[in-house]
Order: C-alpha cells, then structure tokens, then sequence
C-alpha cells in the first residue's frame, strides 16, 4: 500500500499572507516519516531528536542544542537559565516578542521586570542611543531593579539588527555581567540576506533560540543553542514546563528534512518581498519599516486605507491577510502574489474613492446607559 | 493644658498608659508577695515613675490588684491571655523610657531606608554582638524576617526547602514560600514526633543530582522552638554539618530561639553560628512591640535588605519601635524562665489528672491533644472566658506577663474541660490548620473591647 501524498502536494498556506507559521509540511517531510524513530526524548533516547539537536547546534558553532515544541517555550526557558536571583530585570526592544506576544512570560515564569525601549532610530536598538541611556547596573541600589539580560531579536519585524551593533552590545554586556540572549525565530532569514553566517550571529550571543516552524516550514519545533550547563539547566525548565514530549522522533524528523530542503528558498521568498514592497510604495502605500526580508508592513492609517476595507477586498481577491503584516515563505504560489497585487491596487482606487479618516474610532463604544448597566450585571 | 503640669500626669489624664501610683503599687506588691515565690524585700521596682504621681482618681479594687499581679511585679493587661506570646505588651518601664526619651530629646528617630535611624542601628549591633553575626536587619514581623530570609537563601530555581511539618514558614506564612521565592516545600513529620533530625533529613532530602523531574533541597529551613519543643545542641550540630557538606544552605525560624536559649542554658551565638541565617523575633517572649531580626553575613543581608525593600518592609522612623525593642532585650529576658515554670506546672498537672498532651512542654506552650481527650475547643473557650481567660484553643501560651492567679484558673479550666470531655465525648472532624480558631477569638473580642471601655470610664486604666 503507498502512501497518498496529494493532499501535500499544493499547501493551503499558498495564499496565506498572515503569517510564516501557517507553512506545512511538505511530501518529502511527510515521506521522511517512513524513517523516523521511536525513542522517548525525555531520556534523550531518541535518535531523530538528537541527530537535530546537533546539526542545529553545529550550524550555530554552539556546544548543545535542546528540541522544544515552540518558540515562546525556548524563549521563556532561555532567558529564565540566564536569570538567576531576583530582581532582576530583562531590556529589549518595545516590539520584541518575548514581551508583546509571550503573554506576560517573563514576570509569570522568572520574575522578571521588562525595560522595553522605543529604539532612537526606529528600526533596532543601538548601545550608544537605546541601551546604555537605559541599563540599570547592579550597584547596591536598593529601590532598583538591575538589568540582568539583554534580549535581542533578529529579525525583528522582518528588519535586520545590522552585526556590528550586536558586536557592541555584546562587548557591553561581557564587559558589565550582564547575560545575551538572540530571539532567532528568523534569524535564518537575516542570514540569508546579510550573508552572515547563523555561527558567526550566534557566536555573540549566550543563548539563541531558532524557529523552524516559520520560514523554514517544519510543522511543529524550535532549538535552543547554548553551552553545554545551560542546555542542562534549560531541559530542568523545559520539563518544569510540560515541554518533555516523548516520541518527538517524528516531528524531529521532518525539522531535519525542513533544515535540508527549504532553507535554499529563503532568498527567493526575500526578492518576492521587495518587489511587492516597491509595488506598494509605487501604488501610495507607505511602509512602517523598510523591507529586509520577508516581510512588508504596510502603513494602513498613515495611506489613508480602511483597515476594513483593505481585509475585505483581500478576501475578494482571495488572499488571506491579518492587517498591515504581510508575510512572505516559500509556499506561497506565484497566483497568490498577482492576486495581492491586484487587491492592493484595487484598495488604493477604494480609499481615494472614499477617503479614509483615522481619527475615527475603530471599536463602537456602548452607549452610556449600557454600560452600566454592565457595571450593574458585574457587581 | 497647663504646661507646668507634667508630661506623666497629663498622659495619665488621657489615659494613655496604664499605671499605678507608686504608694499601691507598693502595696498591691506586698500583698501579692503571698501569691508568689519572691518575698517582698527582693521585689524590684518595675513600672514606677521618677515623677510624683497623680491626682487623678484612681479607682480599684483590692482583689483584682493582687490577683493580677504577675512575675514582674506589674500589672498588665494580658495577665490572663493565654492565646498567644504575640500579645505581650511593653511594660510601663519601657513606656516610660519612651516618654522620657521623646520629651528629655534623647531618642531621636531617623530614616531607617537610608540608615539613619539611630535606635535601629543600636538594635542592630545589639543583635550582631549577641548572636556573633556578621549583619543584622531590623524587620517589622517575623514573617517578613523569614520570607527575606528564606529568599536571599535562594538563587535559581528549581528549588525545594525542606522543614519540619509543622513550621511557621510553611503553615502560618500564607504560602509566602511559593508566592514571593517559587520554592517547593517538602514537610517532614519527625520520626520521633517532636524535633527533626539529621536522620529526618537524610531520608527526606532532594539531591542535586541533575534529574529533571526534581526540585532539589536548596534550603533547610528548622524552627528553635517549634511548637514548644527544644531542639538538643548536639542534633542542630549533626544537621548544620550535614548542609555543609551537602551545599544546602541552613535557615533557624528562629522566633522563640531565645526562650530555647533560657531553657537549655545555650547562649544565642552558639545557636546561630551553625546557621547561614536566624530569624529572630523580639514581639514575642520578649515583650516588644513588633519587630524581629533578620542575622547573617554581610552579603546575605544586602540581599536580604533589597528584598526587604521590595516587599514594602522598608519603614522610615522606627526607632521608637527598636528602641523598645533594645529595652525588651535588656530588661524582659530574665523573667522568661517563671513562664517556663508555670507551662511546666500546668503540664504535670494534666499529666496528673490524665489530660493527654500533644508535645512535652519544654518552654512556654503546652499544647493539648483534643482529639485524644475528647475535647470540644469552643467549649475550652468558653469555660475560660467564665473564669475570666482568655483561650484560642488547643495552644496554651505562657508568658511573663501572665499572673499566678491566672495560671491556677487555668488548673480549673481544664478539669472542668476534662469532666465535660468524659461526660460527652468530642468527635467532630476538625481541620489540622485550626490553630487560630478565628470565629471564637473574633466574638471574645467583641467582648474584651466592650470590657476595656467600661473599664476606662470607670477610672481603671
């Protein structure tokens, strides 16, 4: 009996715009499953899980890696090894993921207080202008709280954190004790771009957490380098967690086979990027942040576009968009791309037809009488 | 008011204090010497003021004055308060030094955050020469004092302390191990029911052995007494050698160590010297009014310091409450030992009359086994509420301020308590945590406020 691979063979995220997670897996991940084995990984038994480990951990010239089932779990159990005794504080960018979208992670799980700043320049965060004007040094000081780790993210926002403010950050924090960590959820991405190798990013940073499930399309999956007593100290919270899965051989596998196979369409993925961005651009659309790689952040309120609107006519066109956010990976079909373009297009003709205000609120506010009514139901 | 009254009359006048004129006192003293091993000649002079006394009326009647007399000669409000030795009130010789001190200009208050509070300092240095420590921090309760404690004992997690199964820090601390340092908390029941050993802890123990579903023993945390009970020397000298050589660190809730210390003889720095940290409380047997401190060494209690902060246990003027404190030390110590005289005479008289006893008393609780007797607390209470004593429940506490008569009473209580038990039995199912009976303290309350303020307009104080 063979195995039906059809269903694999077009990806339902082909015209999926909102996010690179929504990749699937391919036929020859699927294919690959024949092969997979079978150990519990909480006894580090599995061999598929292992063999991972290591070529991840091998490509970012670090001692260990440690499989986990998400990028957010990798995030919170990495920063948690490199704090120690509270308080304790964690600096990052004001858009970085381990403080927007890792539901309060780091208070919860480590204690920790976050120093989220608005970067001077508005694309990354410098030594000189962000982080130095900010760090609170560990001196005694009993109504402070120390900053204790620099959390880095690259790519953030789709934008390259250029290498040589990393090597001064990095020099920063050797130089002060202070601990740090790269969200490299897409540092694949930066990567392919810079030219830089992942060792050569990685070799700057104590820990980095690298997503396969985003650009690089594995289904489920992300790895924690660090040396060897870090990754020790992070299985503790990753079990701590729930995050000890056994049989991961098979999810394991397919990240091996997305590592292989897919990281060589990163640059394309780029390249569609752009010329969508300067189509964009082109059209009278302006862009939050430039393009680096496989991102474009349209500016809605600042184009005068109804963010109603715009989500409609997508649909019409039959291309799935979350906002401004559009992503870009390396199942999404030729077809799709034209599809947006002429959406765009035909949002640009909407908003002059009908001028969009900003101002105008986007939520209805219940009326007066309602809402105390509300109150009233509560209390 | 005038200002050429002085200041002592005009508080009395305001019934602030509570205080006898020196000529009854006397007398009160002499007659009371019939009630009590000292005689007469040998009463010290406690609670009298330098000043000529007042023109108020002072109204009392001779019965309740020597029944209330108590060891150290003074007549305190909680002569009969058996609920706990947190009630202990500041007697009127360190309420006097209060007053003396503010108004003379000699005690002066700073801010303590930035350590400018002279008084906190003095008690600071106090507590570091009395307990050969290196630092000492001054805390405003002695939960605060273990939680910081247990806290800056700690570094990352997974962390488990061990303790015994009846600790303050794991029952009575509102799960502040968990909330404020993410500790597990492994309690341990004695193998001989009364103290841990270092057996208790071998076979209970969490080694740091790199297993990932453990949450290894980081901290001990033991407690000098602990429900009364003494912990031999020898046991804590066998334990501290064993977190020694186990890199585990080793905490002493040390909230009654001194009325360890009065019983056994063994000085306070002997005790803390086999400890990384002591928390000691001055609130209770001692008399203070609040307070406990925190010692250890100088790093530890930085650390300790910035968690103190943290918590909002960083108070400014404190130096009338540490003041006091200093005073507790200095002047209450020596009067310990007649409450461990009487816990001892109330344990052998239940043992006589076959009134079973959880823990042997060892210092000043005695502690009975209602379930064994059959015993039904809220009656407890309210038999001695009838005598005019003042119970929580299964926990007696015996403290200096406790008077003879009060003691005797108790004798009555709890062979009326045992007649009831015997005619009908007891068996309803109670909670383990029940040690604070919070509705029969609230209600007694009640009462003993409305009691007060009939008593102040009626000229008592």
């Amino acid at each position: 009996m063979s195995l039906s691979l059809s269903n694999f063979e077009k990806s339902p995220a082909s015209a999926e715009f909102r996010s690179d997670t929504f990749t699937t897996p391919t036929p020859s991940m699927v294919a690959a499953l024949a092969t997979c084995t079978l150990g519990d990984a909480v006894y580090n038994e599995d061999v598929a899980t292992n063999t991972l480990e290591k070529k991840v951990a091998q490509l970012a010239g670090k001692e260990r890696g440690l499989y986990c089932v998400s990028g957010t779990l990798l995030n919170q159990i990495g920063l948690r090894v490199n704090l120690l005794q509270p308080p304790h504080a964690v600096l990052c960018d004001y858009r970085a993921h381990v403080y927007v979208h890792e539901a309060g992670g780091l208070p919860t799980l480590s204690q920790a207080l976050v120093q989220p700043i608005v970067p001077k320049n508005g694309i990354h965060l410098t030594l000189m202008d962000d982080i130095i004007p900010n760090f609170v040094p560990d001196d005694g000081e009993i109504h402070s709280c120390p900053t204790k780790v620099i959390s880095l993210e690259n790519t953030l926002h789709g934008m390259i954190l250029p290498i040589e403010e990393i090597q001064l950050i990095s020099a920063f924090c050797k130089l002060h004790n202070v601990r740090l960590h790269l969200d490299g959820a897409r540092l694949w991405n930066a990567s392919v771009a810079t030219g830089i190798s992942i060792k050569e990013y990685c070799s700057y940073f104590d820990s980095v957490s690298l997503c396969l499930s985003k650009t690089l399309g594995a289904p489920i999956g992300s790895v924690l380098v660090a040396d060897d007593k870090f990754i020790r100290k992070a299985n503790h919270f990753r079990k701590q967690n729930g995050g000890g899965i056994r049989q991961s051989g098979l999810l394991a596998l397919m990240a091996l086979v997305a590592i292989d196979e897919n990281l060589p369409k990163l640059a394309r993925t780029h390249e569609v990027a752009k010329n969508l961005g300067e189509y964009a651009t082109g059209l009278g659309f302006k862009l939050e942040h430039p393009v680096h790689t496989n991102f474009v952040f349209l500016d809605l309120k600042n184009s005068l576009v109804d963010p109603d609107a715009f989500m409609d006519i997508c649909g019409k066109h039959n291309v799935r968009v979350g906002g401004g956010r559009i992503a870009f990976h390396f199942q999404v079909s030729d077809e799709a791309v034209a599809d947006l373009k002429n959406a765009l297009k035909e949002v640009i003709e909407y908003s002059k037809e009908h001028p969009y205000d900003p101002s105008t609120p986007a939520l209805e506010l219940p009326k007066a009488t309602s809402f105390y009514k509300l109150i009233q139901t509560t209390t | 008011m005038p200002s050429n009254t002085p200041l002592v009359t005009q508080l009395q006048q305001q019934k602030m204090w509570s205080y006898a004129p020196r000529s009854r006192l006397i007398a009160s003293c002499r007659h009371a010497a019939q009630f009590t091993n000292v005689s007469s000649k040998s009463i010290k002079w406690v609670g009298v003021p330098s000043h000529k006394t007042t023109s108020a009326t002072f109204f009392y009647t001779r019965s309740s004055n020597f029944a209330t007399m108590t060891v150290a000669h003074e007549v305190f409000p909680t002569h009969n308060d058996f609920r706990s030795d947190t009630f202990t009130v500041p007697t009127a010789l360190m309420n006097n030094a209060v007053v003396r001190g503010l108004s003379e200009g000699w005690l002066q208050v700073g801010d303590s955050v930035y350590k400018e509070d002279e008084q906190t300092l003095k008690l600071e240095k106090l507590m570091r020469d009395l307990t050969g420590k290196e630092a000492a921090l001054f805390c405003p309760s002695g939960t605060m004092s273990n939680q910081i404690g247990l806290r800056a004992n700690l570094f990352q997690p997974p962390y488990s302390i061990l303790c015994d199964y009846r600790a303050h820090i794991f029952m009575h601390e509102a799960a502040g191990t968990a909330m404020l340092s993410q500790a597990m908390v492994h309690p341990i029941t004695p193998a001989n029911g009364n103290y841990l050993t270092v057996e208790d802890i071998e076979d209970h123990f969490v080694p740091s052995d790199g297993d990932i579903h453990a949450a290894p023993t980081k901290l001990i945390s033991l407690e000098n007494t602990c429900h009364g009970i003494v912990t031999p020397y020898h046991e804590l000298e066998k334990i501290s050698q064993f977190a020694r050589d186990n890199n585990i660190r080793l905490h002493l809730d040390g909230a009654r160590i001194i009325n360890a210390s009065v019983a056994t003889g063994v000085p306070l720095d002997q005790y803390c010297k086999l400890f990384d940290s002591v928390s000691i409380c001055l609130s209770k047997s001692a008399g203070a009014p609040m307070g406990s401190v925190l010692v250890g060494d100088q790093t530890l209690i930085n650390t300790a310091n910035h968690f103190k902060k943290q918590c909002g246990g960083g108070i400014r003027q404190g130096g009338i409450m540490a003041f006091m404190a200093i005073r507790a030390l200095e002047e209450n110590i020596c009067k310990i030992d007649q409450s461990h005289k009487y816990a001892k005479e109330v344990g052998k008289f239940c043992e006589d009359h076959d009134i079973h006893l959880e823990s042997p008393v060892d210092t000043n609780f005695v502690f009975l086994d209602l379930k064994k007797n059959n015993m039904n607390d809220q009656f407890l209470v309210s038999i001695a509420e009838k005598y005019g004593l003042r119970l929580m429940g299964k926990r007696l506490a015996f403290h200096f301020q406790i008077s003879n008569i009060s003691v005797q009473k108790l004798k009555i209580v709890l062979l009326e308590c045992k007649q009831e038990a015997l005619r009908n039995p007891f068996h309803a199912r109670r909670g383990p945590k029940k040690l604070y009976n919070i509705d029969v303290v609230k209600a007694n309350l009640v009462k003993a406020l409305f009691d007060r303020i009939q008593m102040l307009e009626a000229g008592h104080c």
